[in-house]
């Protein structure tokens, strides 16, 4: 109820205001206290937004600040009385590519943001404000329309699934983001690997994976690497996100996580001649030795010994 | 208005899977004035209990919350009304977990328009894992791992402006690891590790921007350390009781420290309102040095006394470089084309002098010698076109060619003048795709990528392989419903292996916001995995070349969750998680002989229902409850199984 009467109030405020504008000014331009009378409730709460700064800046010109720097020029809509066709920035009508460019305008000059033409995101038409929520933000510091999360798994309902299982990285807990190893902005393209996918994955401070950011004693450079993680990475043997297999490995025992690529078969690995089958003295019958990193414990790479045993 | 906000804060959290902390706060959310200030806060302190039934080493493992009094989530913000505060124009605080839960975070951000900005981000985990089916449970990890960010930006919103930064991630706490002496066909022991780690990194940089033009440059310094000791001081049989191998002392020192400095340079350039170049550049030249100190005695196999010393020293070194250069060309508001070609160079090369003395022999001393180098050279043509409103197609095309050169030896001299062995690794991979918007609420995407890989790097790397997706949404204020679909398929064959790889996953998600203090979320999704590749493997010295590694999971997960908020005053959740991996649909265990005849699978459930209520007591005042509960559960064997009981009691308060 008070709502409305606020609204009312404002309306009425607004024909007010539109008599009031003076003829003589050729500026298309009202100014952000234009704005206030019809919408309170963007406007009481506009100081805690980050874009309330255009208002104060320094020498910033009137289509840079406040309302107007995002929603166009408001006089004609302030004429108007209101009206979504008379704003030239309504974003709900707007075409996906058109909020991009209405973002970019001053948000492209962060270099995070530098593929964000060429994002999968924005080939899917999932632009700025699809994830993020300028007036109604469910986190004050990067106006996400909700907790990060949530935002994502909004789309990506298999990597919800996927982050439910028992072994899986802790962004549900809130320890880490999605954002910790993925640039939703876009990213560019691939390193060491030769594919095209994962998609949006950001590199580490190696250009390496995303991974070693955390896990710092396995970036490396190790005397003896495993090739297999420094040329494709590690979800050669990890499912990132979630597993129900311990150490997010791919396969439930470790055995097999390693013979499906130590069969010694074709011109793969290092050498091109096959990735090294195990010597004849490891007796696969035996369970003893199915368990590989039992004596194989430097899998990510050793400084000691070139087969991993120290 | 408050009630507005409260109502739209309640609507917009999903179901949450962890029941604390509690999603409402305390307080205004428009806040209290003080001076030039409007000020927002909201404290959650209370106690989570827990009782576990079954194993409790998986349940740490899996979720971890334990017994004890939290501050379980708390957030401050301090905003300028007019922008112009005298220090300060924000300042934002978000905490969770502090006290001692496994998960603690927390973020600060305090600003001053124009001025400064600066950031925190720490974090810190509570690592438990047992893993029973790595090593039989001797790679235990209890470790607590530490991680905070620092940086700070002068003159946030000139066209030049500058960024220093600190990051810092520890890693510290007991381990276990396992490993053979004295005879590569002896026994196993676990030992000790008192594990010690961190890393240090510096940044330093700028942006400047003149005109279309923005440049910027960091320059960083990456420091690493790693202290961990390894220790075994008591005479045990290992692994293998039916030998006479022993270990009866075990000390072991291997410092790593090493250093890794690195430059970043961007470069972006509008030149017009159609035409952008992006360019990038990084360099980083890794370095760890490292010793290996190690001291065993104990018997061999066959009962004689063993001691045993060896000494390494050594270094590794990994330099990488990379570029990017993009061109991105906009002609008109339906198109959209950009080229990117990227070039990344490793060379990762070490060396070290190995020593031995022990005895059974006189004594070993050999240097060791590795080079990997890996050039990759890719360049991807993109296109984006959207002739109407209702409707646009995408694609892409992408190829890349990889050279690997690899050098590995153990010598007695470093050798010199050897020819590293190189192989080129190409691939070309083409992305087609739709998206549709026939009427407003509705949205439907579909991709395809096709990629031929001529020579993947090992055999269950992607070869020739397609992967589909499919997405549809419809989404309203009242009613959303989405639904996905992606496959993968990958076959990388040679003349006698083949692996071949299957995935699908389908889901479908949505929800329903019947009134303004109401809504229900519900979701499905099915995930599907089954892989074949070839193996060659020793069994009683003969080698078996005519298995496969068949591996099956059947994934089911199931979300559901109700909020609701009666008379304002309170609010309940209610949910349920439940995650199953049917594995093939067998009811028993695969028989393992012969080794891998029968598919692999490992059928888990895994659910968790919740329930939560948040009763407003005071307009700053909340009490808050929940439960939740954790049922683990693995269908061949129980030794892993648990039951959990984990809840909190709260009161959120905002002064």
């Amino acid at each position: 109820m008070g709502l409305r009467l606020l609204a009312t109030a404002g309306v009425i405020s607004c024909w007010t205001l539109a008599a009031q504008t003076p003829a003589a000014s050729d500026s298309p331009f009202a100014g952000s206290n234009g704005c206030r009378p019809c919408h309170p409730a963007q406007a009481l709460q506009f100081f805690r937004n980050p874009h309330f700064k255009t208002t104060v800046a320094n020498g910033a010109t009137r289509e840079n600040m406040g309302c107007e720097a995002c929603h166009g020029a408001g006089k004609k809509h302030i004429a108007a009385a209101g009206g979504r066709v008379t704003i030239p920035n309504a974003f709900s009508l707007m075409q996906p590519n058109q909020v991009l460019d209405a973002c970019l305008r001053c948000h492209s000059k962060d270099v995070n943001r530098a593929n964000i033409r060429r994002s999968s995101h924005t080939q899917a038409n999932v632009v700025c404000t699809s994830c993020h929520s300028i007036h109604q933000p469910g986190s004050a510091r990067n106006l996400l329309a909700a907790k990060q999360a949530d935002v994502c798994y909004g789309c990506h309902s298999d990597v919800r699934a996927q982050f439910s299982q028992p072994f899986k990285h802790r962004v549900n807990e809130g320890f880490m983001t999605c954002s910790d190893c993925h640039n939703p902005h876009g990213v560019n393209s691939g390193v060491s690997k030769t594919g095209h996918r994962p998609r949006m994955v950001e590199t580490g401070l190696q250009n390496e994976q995303p991974c070693m950011k955390c896990h710092t004693d396995k970036r490396g450079p190790f005397l003896f690497e495993h090739a297999a993680v420094r040329v494709d990475g590690c979800e050669s043997c990890h499912s990132p996100h979630g597993s129900t297999n311990a150490r997010l490995l791919k396969r439930p025992v470790v055995f097999t996580v390693c013979l499906e690529c130590h069969n010694g078969s074709g011109s793969f690995g290092r050498q091109a001649d096959g990735i090294p089958t195990q010597s004849a003295s490891h007796n696969m019958a035996d369970p003893r030795y199915r368990n590989c990193t039992t004596c194989h414990v430097r899998v990510h790479g050793s400084n000691a010994d070139r087969r991993f045993l120290r | 208005m408050r009630a507005l906000l409260i109502v739209l804060a309640t609507v917009v959290a999903h179901a949450q899977p962890v029941v604390a902390p509690t999603p409402q706060t305390a307080g205004s959310p428009r806040g209290d004035n003080a001076g030039p200030y409007n000020i927002t806060n909201s404290w959650e302190v209370g106690y989570r209990f827990r009782d576990v039934d079954g194993n409790t080493g998986k349940y740490r493992s899996d979720v971890n919350f334990g017994n004890g009094v939290r501050l379980l989530g708390g957030t401050l913000g301090v905003t300028s009304r007019d922008g112009k505060g005298k220090w300060l124009d924000e300042l934002l605080l978000d905490v969770r977990g502090l006290g001692n839960d496994p998960y603690q975070f927390s973020s600060f951000r305090v600003q001053k328009n124009a001025l400064y900005r600066y950031d925190l981000l720490w974090r810190s985990n509570e690592y438990f894992n047992p893993a029973l089916p790595i090593a039989g449970g001797d790679h235990f990890l209890s470790t607590n791992r530490q991680m905070q960010d620092h940086d700070l930006t002068l003159l946030p919103q000139s066209k030049l402006k500058f960024r220093v930064g600190y990051s810092r991630n520890t890693q510290g706490g007991p381990g276990l690891w396992t490993g053979q002496w004295f005879d590569g066909r002896g026994d196993e022991y676990s030992y000790f590790a008192n594990i010690r780690r961190n890393q240090d990194e510096y940044r330093l940089g700028g942006d400047l921007q003149i005109g279309r033009v923005k440049l910027s440059i960091t320059r960083g310094w990456e420091l690493f350390k790693d202290d961990t000791n390894f220790n075994r001081d008591m005479l045990t049989p290992g692994a293998n009781t039916t030998d006479r191998n022993t270990l009866s002392l075990l000390r072991r020192d291997e410092p790593l420290h090493g250093k890794t400095p690195y430059w970043r340079a961007h470069l972006l350039a509008e030149l017009s309102k159609q035409f952008t170049i992006h360019g990038r550049f990084t360099h980083s030249d890794g370095r760890r040095d490292f010793i290996y100190d190690e001291f065993a005695r104990g018997t061999d196999r066959l009962g004689a006394g063993r001691n045993r010393q060896t000494l390494l020293t050594g270094a590794g070194r990994r330099p990488v470089t990379t570029g990017h250069a993009t061109l991105t060309w906009i002609p008109n508001n339906k198109v959209t084309v950009a080229n990117q070609t990227g070039f990344h160079q490793t060379r990762m090369e070490g060396d070290g002098k190995y020593s031995e003395i022990n005895n059974g022999s006189a004594g070993i001393a050999f240097a060791q010698f590795q080079f990997l180098g890996i050039r990759n050279i890719s360049n991807t043509s993109e296109a984006s076109w959207q002739p109407v409103k209702q409707a646009g197609v995408f694609g892409s095309y992408h190829y890349a060619e990889r050279r690997i050169r690899s050098n590995e030896q153990e010598d007695f001299e470093i050798p010199r003048g050897t020819v590293p062995i190189e192989q080129i690794n190409r691939n070309k991979a083409g992305i087609f795709g739709a998206r549709l918007t026939p009427v407003a609420p509705l949205r439907i995407l579909f991709s395809a990528e096709v990629g031929r890989n001529d020579r993947p790097f090992y055999p269950t790397g992607d070869k020739n392989y397609e992967a589909y997706t499919a997405r549809a949404s419809w989404r309203q204020k009242k009613f959303d419903l989405s639904t996905d679909f992606k496959s993968f398929n990958n076959a990388n064959s040679t003349s006698l292996y083949v692996h071949s790889s299957t995935g699908r996953t389908w889901g479908a998600t949505t929800g329903f916001t019947p009134r303004a203090n109401v809504r229900i979320d519900a979701g499905y999704n099915y995930l599907h995995l089954d892989t074949l590749t070839g193996l060659a493997y020793f069994a009683d010295f003969e080698l078996v070349e005519s298995n496969r590694s068949y591996y099956v999971s059947n994934l089911h997960a199931l979300h559901a969750g109700v909020q609701a908020q009666v008379r304002k005053k309170v609010d309940l959740y209610a949910g349920f998680v439940r995650t199953q991996d049917r594995g093939d649909g067998r009811s028993a265990a695969p028989d393992m002989q012969p080794l891998f005849t029968a598919a692999q699978v490992f059928p888990i459930s895994y659910a968790s229902p919740l329930a939560r209520v948040s009763l407003q007591v005071r307009a700053n005042l909340r009490a808050n409850f929940g439960w939740q509960y954790y049922d683990y559960a693995e269908k061949f064997a129980s030794a892993q199984n648990y039951a959990a009981h984990t809840g909190y009691v709260s009161v959120s308060y905002s002064f």
